[in-house]
Formats: C-alpha cells, sequence, structure tokens
C-alpha cells in the first residue's frame, strides 16, 4: 500500500475527529501538499453534504402531542400473550444468533449421541437394544443376519454364505440363501 | 431546573408517567429522524419510532444506567428499525415514491436546498444508495451523519467495537462515493 492510500484511508477518521492531534497535523499537511489526496478530501466532504441534505434537512419535525398520545395508547392497551411472544422470538433469533446457534446446536447433538460410545449405559436412543445386524460367524464367509431383540433375546433371523466364501469353500451351494 | 435523563428514568422507575412524558418529548425528534433515515418512509418510520418509546417503556425497570439513556434507547430504535427493514414489504421504488411526495410537500412551503438539476440527480441517486446499503452500513451512516455521534458512541449503541464501526463507514462511504463519483 502506498503512502497516498494510507493517507487516503484515514481521511474520513480526520474528518469525523477521530484521529489524534499528532496524526491530524499529519493527514492535514499531506492533504495540503498532495493534489490527489486533496481531491479525495473534497470529494468526502461532498458526499457528507449530500448525506446531511437527504437524511437531515429533508427531516421534516413531527408534532410532539399526537406522538405522545400514540405511545400512551399502546402503553395503555393490554397486549395479547402471543404478541408479547413474537416480539421476545423476533428480538432473540436475531441472525448473528442463528448463525452460531445452529451449527452449535448440531456439534451439541453430536456430542451428545458420541457420549454413548464412551458411555455404554446412557443408552440415548431406546430403539438401540432392538436393532439388525449382519456377523461373521467364521473365517469362510459365513455369517448369519441377526435381530437383537434386547439384551437377552437375539433371533437368527437368516443364515448366509457370501459369493467369495462359496467359492473358496465350495461347502455350500446356491440353496444357502442369498447375500445381504 | 431541567432534571438530567438520569433523574427522570429514576422517577419513570418509581411509576411516575409525566417523567416518561419528558423524556419522550427530549428524544422523540432525533429518534424519529435517524428511524427515518433508515427505512426512508415517514409512516413506517412513525410507527417504529412510537413502538420504541412503548418498548422502553416496558423496560424501563430493566435499564441499570451502565450506558445512557441516549445511547439505550437509540440502541432499540436502531435494533427494531434493522428488524422492520428486513420485514418490509414495501419495495424500494415504494419508498422512494413516499419520500418524494413528503418532499414536494415540504417544497410548496419551504426553498428546495438542492435547487439546480444536479443536485436533484444527486439526492435521486444518493437515496437510491443509500437503500442499496445493508441495515448495519445504513445505521453507521445515519448515526454518524444525523447525530454526529462518535465511534465510541455508535458502537455502544449497535453492540459492536470502534474497529467496527469504524470500517462499516469506511466500506460504507466507499460504496457511496463509487456510485456518485460522477456527481460529488
Amino acid at each position: 500500500m502506498t503512502n497516498c492510500e494510507n493517507f487516503r484511508d484515514s481521511i474520513g477518521r480526520w474528518l469525523d475527529g477521530e484521529l489524534s492531534l499528532s496524526e491530524s497535523a499529519e493527514v492535514e499537511a499531506h492533504v495540503a501538499a498532495c493534489a490527489e489526496c486533496g481531491e479525495a478530501r473534497r470529494q468526502l466532504e461532498s458526499l457528507q453534504r449530500a448525506l446531511t441534505g437527504v437524511l437531515v434537512t429533508d427531516a421534516a419535525p413531527i408534532e410532539f402531542i399526537p406522538f405522545w398520545r400514540e405511545v400512551q395508547r399502546r402503553i395503555n392497551s393490554k397486549r395479547a400473550w402471543y404478541e408479547d411472544i413474537s416480539q421476545w422470538a423476533r428480538e432473540f433469533f436475531t441472525a448473528p444468533r442463528i448463525a452460531w446457534g445452529v451449527p452449535a446446536a448440531i456439534v451439541l447433538l453430536l456430542a451428545v449421541v458420541s457420549l454413548e460410545s464412551y458411555f455404554p449405559w446412557m443408552r440415548f436412543g431406546g430403539g438401540r437394544n432392538k436393532f439388525a445386524s449382519v456377523e461373521s460367524i467364521d473365517g469362510h464367509g459365513r455369517s448369519v443376519a441377526l435381530l437383537r431383540e434386547n439384551e437377552s433375546k437375539t433371533t437368527v433371523i437368516w443364515l448366509y454364505q457370501d459369493e467369495e466364501g462359496e467359492n473358496e469353500t465350495g461347502e455350500v451351494g446356491s440353496k444357502s440363501g442369498p447375500t445381504f | 431546573m431541567e432534571l438530567s435523563d438520569r433523574e427522570l428514568v429514576q422517577k419513570c422507575q418509581a411509576g411516575e408517567m409525566n417523567a416518561f412524558e419528558d423524556l419522550v418529548s427530549r428524544y422523540h425528534q432525533k429518534v424519529f429522524m435517524v428511524i427515518l433515515g433508515l427505512l426512508r418512509n415517514r409512516e413506517d418510520a412513525l410507527e417504529v419510532a412510537q413502538e420504541t418509546f412503548f418498548r422502553a417503556f416496558r423496560k424501563i425497570n430493566s435499564f441499570q444506567g451502565d450506558s445512557s439513556f441516549y445511547t439505550w434507547i437509540y440502541r432499540i430504535a436502531v435494533n427494531m428499525s434493522i428488524d422492520a427493514q428486513r420485514h418490509q414489504k414495501r419495495n424500494p421504488l415504494e419508498f422512494r415514491e413516499s419520500m418524494d411526495s413528503v418532499l414536494e410537500a415540504q417544497n410548496e412551503t419551504a426553498k428546495d436546498p438542492f435547487a439546480d438539476v444536479h443536485d436533484k440527480e444527486l439526492r435521486a441517486r444518493l437515496i437510491k444508495a443509500i437503500n442499496d446499503l445493508t441495515p448495519e452500513h445504513k445505521a453507521v451512516i445515519v448515526l454518524r451523519t444525523i447525530e454526529g455521534r462518535s465511534y465510541k458512541d455508535i458502537g455502544e449503541i449497535l453492540g459492536c467495537s470502534e474497529g467496527t464501526v469504524m470500517s462499516r463507514l469506511h466500506y460504507a462511504r466507499k460504496k457511496l462515493q463509487d456510485k456518485l463519483s460522477a456527481f460529488l
């Protein structure tokens, strides 16, 4: 970044009175000596004048008495409960909160679910006691499909041998059943 | 002797409605101008300004005095305006038409500050450029221009750091300058 670019970035803060005395003096001296930075200052001041014209000059005053009466009417009127909840929700669920909250909730959920791996007694998912699985019962490709209904009851629902195991052993033919 | 904001707030907290009326009287115009700057629609701005003071009244007991009253009321106003902008159903063309009708009514009785064609064109483009800014960038421009607040005060109102205010102002001005370069 060139020297002029540094100064140009500071012109706004200088005009806003946000620089220290020494910084202000430095920017002022540079802007007085440099034609391009002088032009940048002129443009910024011109923009500020136009903004003041649009935002301040154009804003016609409002009368206090009707304004206050309406505020009073709102204070004295009773609002429905759902309006309060709606107001609270709109104030609470702001975009930054949602942006942080959704990923945080996902991470928290994953953390809670993964706790079960370390603490099996926690069993968050009640249905986990009842699940189907395929387990190998020997080293020759023979497997068994199981339905585990609870800790003490497991039902064998299919016994089969995969294609590779069949070719290797030749013990069980196609009648052994389908592969999963 | 005129009471300070803090004293009026304490009286409000003690249940004195007149004290709240004094606070509204003191700040309604400026709060309305800030909201109008953000929403660019007079009717919407009036509605949000009244709702701002209504909510301030309801929350007055939770106001601890950690910040000044004006910072607190402006924070409510700006947050409500940003929220209203996100839910605003009217399109920007309607905003401009709404503003133009107000300005035309004013021009009948007051001298137009933008007398020549160049300045009228600049104003029209500036209004469009302001409408194109994000609510956050618009907020720093409005608070700085209307209120002339320091970066620190604006940061307190918007709930962000001075550095964020500085960078938002720099970015917003750059955006406006880029769109208006032929007119400045």
